[in-house]
């Protein structure tokens, strides 16, 4: 039996729900809670919030045990969840979406996730072309951890499987306008 | 023959240099002609939509913009580059609001929606199809049992008509079966390799493509085939992520044509799992063939 008093605090507490179903899009309300989305994510291991809770969480309002969460973090974007939902939500890209506002909050609960896409993104708007060792080696200088996984870098360099050289486009200069003018319209909305 | 605008993507070009090596090999002998798009950029990739949607939309659509000038579909090998492509030109038809946005920021040039972008096993049923694929073989791979591993981002793609069934996709392997393999029937198709976690938190890669190999030499596999370069990749990375175990090699679609062609494979040296047990397997050649 639900307490009246419980669900008119959730009630009142509408505005986050409201928050993140207009910025992804998606009708997160009308989940019933199947478990569908759990029980086939390959990271549930991982995960200290799973996916069905954290679209009940959003429901409730519990703004700060979604965009504070680990789980955010872990989903692989491999959108299992998504294609099951009976209802069609896709459930990876509230994830999405909740990674963004949480880094925009600054209460992201995993940092290295985001400094590994900062650093390809980076790549890309300088050369247009993802150059693997750049960002690899960037990453590890930012984590203090050169060293390990040597052996596997030599072996992949020996098997021709990383490229030495980048390889930038020849319109690097529009890509880097295009790059630059989006940033600045996200930071002016 | 058919002329396709041919996209590699940034991992056909570096790590899986020898898919591509292997795709134009196999094309050549099937009569399709590949062009490459002129001047590509990154796609985004798994990285752009999650931070920046918009980002994730310019970048592919300043792509398929370029390709749209050319007027032949899109062959986009790279399992990544196809679904973030694919979604970005859905979208740019069905969503005028993101159509014009998009266009404002790669001006001059336009992106319409006006192409159709195609992944590796649609070119393969669409432009060579199983009879001309039966009828070319040149060796015999009766004796190789395979599993077809299609991985996520092929299949799923939500609120978007898919080109196979998401939860037990039959189009890699009905080619399979076509180039004359066994192909064997397996739960982990359409299973995650881990992604790029390979880089932020190995365990995670360690421990699902670990299942997937585990799973594949239980049914007694004698190697996993796919078409995305990032799942064979962590696949083949198994041994330097610290599993201990058996593994069984990891190919590509196009490679399992060139054994059926020419009876060699032209990327074994990039393979980090061996494929000796595979081109030691008694492929013996075939009598008649038909040469397109």
């Amino acid at each position: 039996m639900i307490n009246p008093k419980e669900a008119s605090k959730y009630m009142d507490n509408l505005e986050f729900l409201h928050e993140i179903e207009n910025a992804s899009d998606e009708n997160i309300s009308s989940c019933y809670q199947c478990y569908k989305c759990s029980i086939g994510c390959p990271v549930a291991a991982e995960m200290d919030v799973l996916p069905h809770r954290i679209i009940r969480h959003i429901i409730n309002g519990n703004q700060e045990k979604v965009l504070g969460s680990k789980s955010i973090w872990m989903c692989l974007q491999c959108k299992a969840c998504s294609v099951r939902c009976p209802n069609d939500i896709d459930i990876a890209h509230v994830i999405d979406t909740l990674r963004k506002i949480s880094v925009k909050l600054n209460m992201y609960a995993e940092k290295d996730i985001r400094l590994f896409d900062n650093l390809f993104l980076e790549s890309i708007k300088a050369r247009g072309r993802l150059y693997e060792l750049e960002v690899l080696m960037k990453y590890k200088i930012a984590k203090k951890d050169i060293l390990s996984d040597t052996k596997m870098g030599i072996d992949m360099i020996f098997k021709g499987r990383m490229g030495i050289l980048p390889h930038n486009i020849k319109d690097r200069k529009t890509l880097k306008t295009i790059f630059k003018k989006i940033e600045d319209d996200r930071t002016n909305e | 023959m058919v002329t396709l605008t041919y996209y590699p993507g940034c991992s056909l070009k570096t790590s899986s240099k020898f898919y591509e090596t292997s795709i134009r090999e196999v094309f050549s002998f099937y009569g399709i002609d590949i062009k490459e798009l002129d001047d590509w950029s990154c796609c985004g990739a798994s990285v752009a939509h999650t931070v920046d949607e918009t980002l994730a939309h310019v970048l592919a659509a300043r792509n398929i913009a370029i390709a749209e000038a050319d007027g032949n579909h899109v062959f986009v090998p790279c399992s990544a580059c196809y679904s973030k492509s694919k979604i970005t030109n859905d979208k740019i038809i069905k969503d005028k609001g993101l159509r014009d946005k998009v266009n404002e920021y790669i001006y001059p040039l336009r992106c319409l929606g006006t192409t159709e972008i195609k992944n590796i096993i649609e070119i393969f049923s669409e432009h060579v199809g199983i009879e001309k694929i039966a009828k070319g073989l040149s060796f015999d791979l009766s004796s190789i049992k395979v599993v077809p591993y299609y991985g996520c981002m092929l299949t799923r793609i939500p609120k978007t008509d898919v080109f196979d069934d998401c939860e037990d996709p039959l189009g890699m392997d009905t080619l399979l079966w076509a180039a004359g393999t066994e192909v064997l029937w397996w739960p982990f198709k359409i299973e995650c390799c881990g992604a790029s976690e390979t880089i932020t938190n190995k365990n995670v890669t360690s421990s699902l493509s670990g299942k997937i190999m585990d799973m594949a030499c239980a049914v007694g596999a004698d190697a996993i085939i796919t078409t995305c370069p990032l799942c064979q990749m962590n696949l083949d990375l198994l041994p330097h992520l610290g599993r201990k175990t058996d593994n069984i090699p990891v190919l590509f679609l196009t490679e399992v044509f060139e054994l059926a062609i020419k009876g060699k494979l032209i990327g074994t040296g990039s393979h980090i799992i061996p494929v000796d047990r595979v081109i030691k397997k008694p492929i013996r050649r075939l009598k008649t063939q038909t040469q397109y």
